[in-house]
């Protein structure tokens, strides 16, 4: 089976090198694709020079419009199955063929590694646990399905989900979207444990101040998903 | 209405569909953009010519005062017009998106080929 890796990146300078490096030595088997989603800095010099097989768009789509490319891309190159990593060094590529596992197996289209299952590594801070958590919730009220690391970035799906994934992704904060529309669309959404760690440098995505836009943001978007869509079986 | 008043709305309304015409002409306005503003004006030119057509919807209505009723019309038919907007908004937003999107692909491949013509001519 081949395996894609996609990696977004967006002003990650100080870490993609490290990411995409450590990805090579833990699993020389899989093929990567660094997403660089028009950084200001100099990210795309650094893919370039390092001869690292990467996409470069032109404009700033955020984190799910890059992701999406991956997913075009892995489309239009007849992957079995794409693995979406951070490209913050969070995640560790040693878990990568357990994320993989549940979906080789056919068990599941889409496998999220979850910091939550047995809380080991970082565990993120109280305010974004107990937002984790509300999400985690309001997911399992709309859909009945008990996901515990709703906006885990380490997640895996087969080539059906990919191909869904590359036609429908929300475009900011895509995480949580992503798993009531796979559930609402019938596909099968599961978790594997994983440990995460803290982001190597840089800053994240989501900040304090935009913490309340992204709480009702999602919380509007997951309620919208489930009212749009009947819970088709598969 | 004093007749000074009915004036200047001909004018105003004439001159708005005047600007909505060359704005057309010049391509600055899509058809179809222009489409809710031409009824618009329109709709403000019958009630130039005719007042009494004012004074019969609010009658039919019941609102107190004509001016009222003309205000609620002109803000509902604006409120329309933004969320029509912001819908054409999220629909080009789509497009760029999957623009960019393809753009970027097309590049890697692009990309790829100049470095396989670059092995070839090195093997050669």
């Amino acid at each position: 089976m081949n395996v894609l890796v996609i990696i977004p990146c967006y002003n990650e300078a100080e870490n993609i090198c490290r990411v995409v490096e450590r990805l090579k030595s833990v699993c020389p088997d899989v093929d990567y694709l660094v997403v660089n989603d028009c950084s200001t800095d100099h990210s795309a010099a650094i893919l370039s020079k390092n001869g690292y097989n990467y996409l470069d768009l032109p404009l700033n789509l955020g984190i799910g419009g890059g992701v999406q490319s991956g997913y075009l891309y892995a489309v239009a190159n007849n992957y079995d199955i794409t693995v979406q990593i951070d490209g913050d060094g969070q995640h560790d590529p040693h878990y990568l063929h357990d994320v993989i596992r549940p979906i080789a197996e056919g068990k599941l289209d889409m496998c999220i590694g979850s910091r939550f299952i047995k809380k080991e590594g970082f565990q993120t801070s109280f305010m974004r646990r107990v937002g984790i958590r509300f999400l985690s919730g309001l997911i399992h009220l709309l859909t009945g399905e008990k996901i515990l690391d709703v906006t885990s970035g380490y997640r895996a799906c087969g080539r059906e989900m990919t191909e869904w994934f590359a036609q429908h992704y929300a475009q900011d904060y895509p995480e949580p979207e992503a798993i009531v529309s796979a559930i609402c669309n019938g596909y099968r959404v599961g978790e594997v444990p994983v440990v995460m760690e803290e982001r190597q440098a840089g800053v994240s995505s989501i900040r304090a101040f935009k913490s309340i836009y992204y709480m009702i943001k999602v919380s509007l978007a997951l309620v919208i998903h489930r009212l749009g869509a009947t819970q088709k079986g598969k | 209405m004093s007749p000074l008043f009915q004036t200047l709305l001909l004018v105003g309304d004439i001159i708005f569909l005047l600007l909505i015409f060359v704005l057309v002409k010049r391509n600055r306005l899509s058809v179809r953009f222009s489409l809710p503003w031409l009824g618009l004006s329109v709709g403000l030119l019958i009630l130039a010519i005719w007042p009494e057509v004012a004074k019969i919807l609010r009658g039919i209505l019941q609102v107190e005062v004509v001016s009222n009723m003309v205000f609620i019309i002109l803000f509902c038919f604006v409120l329309l017009v933004l969320l029509i907007l912001c819908a054409v908004v999220s629909d080009y937003n789509d497009r760029i998106k999957r623009l960019t999107q393809t753009n970027a692909i097309l590049e890697h491949r692009v990309r790829q080929l100049e470095q396989q013509n670059m092995q070839n001519k090195t093997n050669k």
